[in-house]
């Protein structure tokens, strides 16, 4: 048994090692401060690592994500807070949604915001539309992470607070959530995670453009799976070194922000 | 003026003392001689979770300013009868209720009643001691007030007045802004005691608050239970019959016979019902023949 277990983890250990070693070895040559910080304006597949990069990529794809956040995240605590504290009549049947939607294939995500808004004329392509695309794919994961969370909260605590005169609401937000709240925050982290690598639903929702498009809310938007894309389907070589780069900057921002998150969260419990 | 004013306060008070006067005294052990009114009292209490019945036919009172000890084998119904005194009762799933419980005269399950208004004037002390691990010593104590939204002043007074009565305070007085989950289980349960005692409820309901500590512990929160009844009616469920004749003034025996619902066999002082019990089935009880 326990060789077994030896022999699983090596292989993940060599899976992930696999993964990292190719981003990074090939990545790492095209990535430049130059590569970080300009768009992609007048760049063609052939264009010399030297000029252009993923900027403007960078932007959108933490404008998309934001959004995308912003409105799973309120949504997904709010219906995990459902399912386990208020336990509404309703609750078995949120979960059951909660989790059907967990299913749903992220280029049908996608589809739904693109027929919904996009071909009915309420909105072009923008950062909005594939942040509500995304909120889609995050919400399933940030609720019943959410919810699983809430669970270990004791009921101790809970009884204490209501015994002390406490409204149910006032037991939620002063009790349950700060005690849950580093699992909460690991359910933000994993709901961005589950997302920010998807490029089927924003070339339905964001489309794509070589400037730095900064309205969230007009016009299409670059975003770096997107431009991994975009590149790696021209085939030619240089063009491929830009989506190594690229792939190589979307994981180092993951690893970036899930430590600011860690370190926020630190701080706050000491103060 | 001040005369007049105490002899009508008097007046007042034998005059509420002769309403509150239980409606089934023969069930209802005896107030304290002189001073003690009954403030809490439960009528023709009974209990069910589902179609279950717990609790049948409970008539009893607590007389102010008293400690009464709930005893009995397990799984009788002392917990429920108790969460039943400040309503906690209705948040287990199928729980129900008939009779009467009645707070300062007034039945507290009356629909005019704001269940949360009385929890914050009967408090609870659980099993289990049970601080906010994300707050600290001091917000502990402190957390009743902002939970229950009371307006209050000075909150270095009222964390000092609970932590000294709770009996906690020299412990901790250097580090009232360490979290509390740093504190021994002893310390967290007079913690959880000083939490309940600063909103100021009439009355404290503790469920096997030593079952969890050690003996030195369960000595100091023994201690503070008596301190604290000097003004408060304090009802205390314990499987140790030696705590309850040290901190009891009164003690009401549950038993469960068979499956059947439980019920009250006796109740009286706490004197009376482990020297001279007048049920058999309490006189083996207390002498540890069965439970």
């Amino acid at each position: 048994m326990s060789v077994l277990s030896l022999i699983a983890f090596s292989l993940v250990i060599a899976l992930m090692g696999s993964v990292l070693f190719s981003v990074f070895s090939r990545g790492l040559p095209a990535i430049s401060l130059s590569f970080i910080t300009q768009n992609n304006t007048y760049i063609s597949p052939t264009t010399e690592l030297d000029y252009g990069g993923v900027g403007h990529a960078l932007l959108g794809t933490l404008m998309v994500v934001a959004i995308g956040m912003i409105i799973s995240v309120p949504l997904g605590i709010a219906s995990a807070i459902y399912i386990t504290d208020m336990k509404g009549r309703l609750s078995g049947f949120v979960r059951f949604m909660v989790q059907a939607m967990s299913g749903v294939p992220s280029i049908v995500a996608g589809l739904f915001i693109l027929a919904a808004f996009i071909l009915t004329d309420v909105s072009g392509f923008s950062a909005l539309t594939g942040g509500l695309a995304y909120s889609i794919l995050m919400l399933p994961t940030v609720a019943r992470t959410a919810e699983e969370v809430l669970k270990l909260v004791p009921k101790d605590l809970r009884d204490a607070a209501i015994a002390l005169g406490s409204s149910r609401a006032r037991v939620i937000m002063k009790i349950v959530l700060p005690t849950a709240r580093t699992g909460i925050l690991t359910a933000v982290i994993l709901g961005v995670a589950r997302v920010i690598g998807e490029t089927a639903p924003l070339l339905l929702t964001t489309s794509n453009t070589n400037g730095t498009n900064l309205n969230p809310f007009v016009d299409a938007v670059s975003t770096i799976p997107v431009y991994i894309f975009q590149f790696l389907s021209s085939g030619y070589p240089t063009a491929i070194n830009r989506s190594w780069g690229a792939a190589f900057v979307l994981m180092t921002t993951v690893a970036i922000l899930f430590a600011i998150a860690r370190i926020v969260e630190r701080s706050t419990k000491k103060g | 003026m001040n005369e007049t004013k105490t002899a009508a306060l008097e007046e007042e008070m034998m005059n509420m003392k002769n309403v509150r006067v239980p409606s089934s005294p023969q069930d209802v052990h005896p107030n304290k001689p002189g001073d003690a009114n009954v403030h809490l009292e439960t009528q023709n209490l009974h209990v069910w979770f589902g179609k279950r019945l717990i609790l049948e036919k409970v008539n009893l009172a607590f007389p102010e300013n008293s400690v009464t000890a709930l005893i009995g084998p397990s799984g009788c119904g002392k917990s429920t009868f108790i969460r039943v005194l400040n309503r906690m009762h209705e948040f287990i799933p199928g729980a129900a209720l008939a009779g009467r419980v009645l707070y300062d005269g007034q039945d507290m399950y009356d629909a005019s009643v704001d269940p949360v208004n009385i929890r914050t004037k009967v408090g609870m002390v659980f099993q289990k001691p049970n601080p906010f691990p994300t707050m600290s010593i001091k917000d502990n104590v402190l957390s009743g007030l902002k939970l229950a939204q009371m307006k209050y002043e000075n909150p270095e007074e009222i964390v000092r007045t609970c932590l000294e009565r709770a009996s906690l305070w020299n412990e901790v007085k250097d580090r009232l802004d360490a979290s509390a989950s740093s504190l021994s289980g002893g310390q967290q349960q007079r913690l959880c005691i000083a939490r309940s005692l600063a909103v100021s409820p009439k009355v404290l309901l503790m469920d096997e608050p030593c079952s969890a500590l050690d003996p030195g512990s369960t000595r100091r929160i023994e201690e503070t239970i008596r301190e604290i009844s000097s003004d408060m009616t304090v009802v205390i469920v314990t499987h140790n019959m030696a705590q309850a004749q040290r901190v009891s003034d009164y003690t009401a025996f549950f038993l469960s016979e068979d499956g059947a619902p439980a019920q009250v066999v006796e109740n009286a002082k706490t004197e009376e019902i482990f020297k001279k019990p007048k049920d058999s089935r309490t006189n083996d009880y207390v002498n540890g023949l069965f439970g």
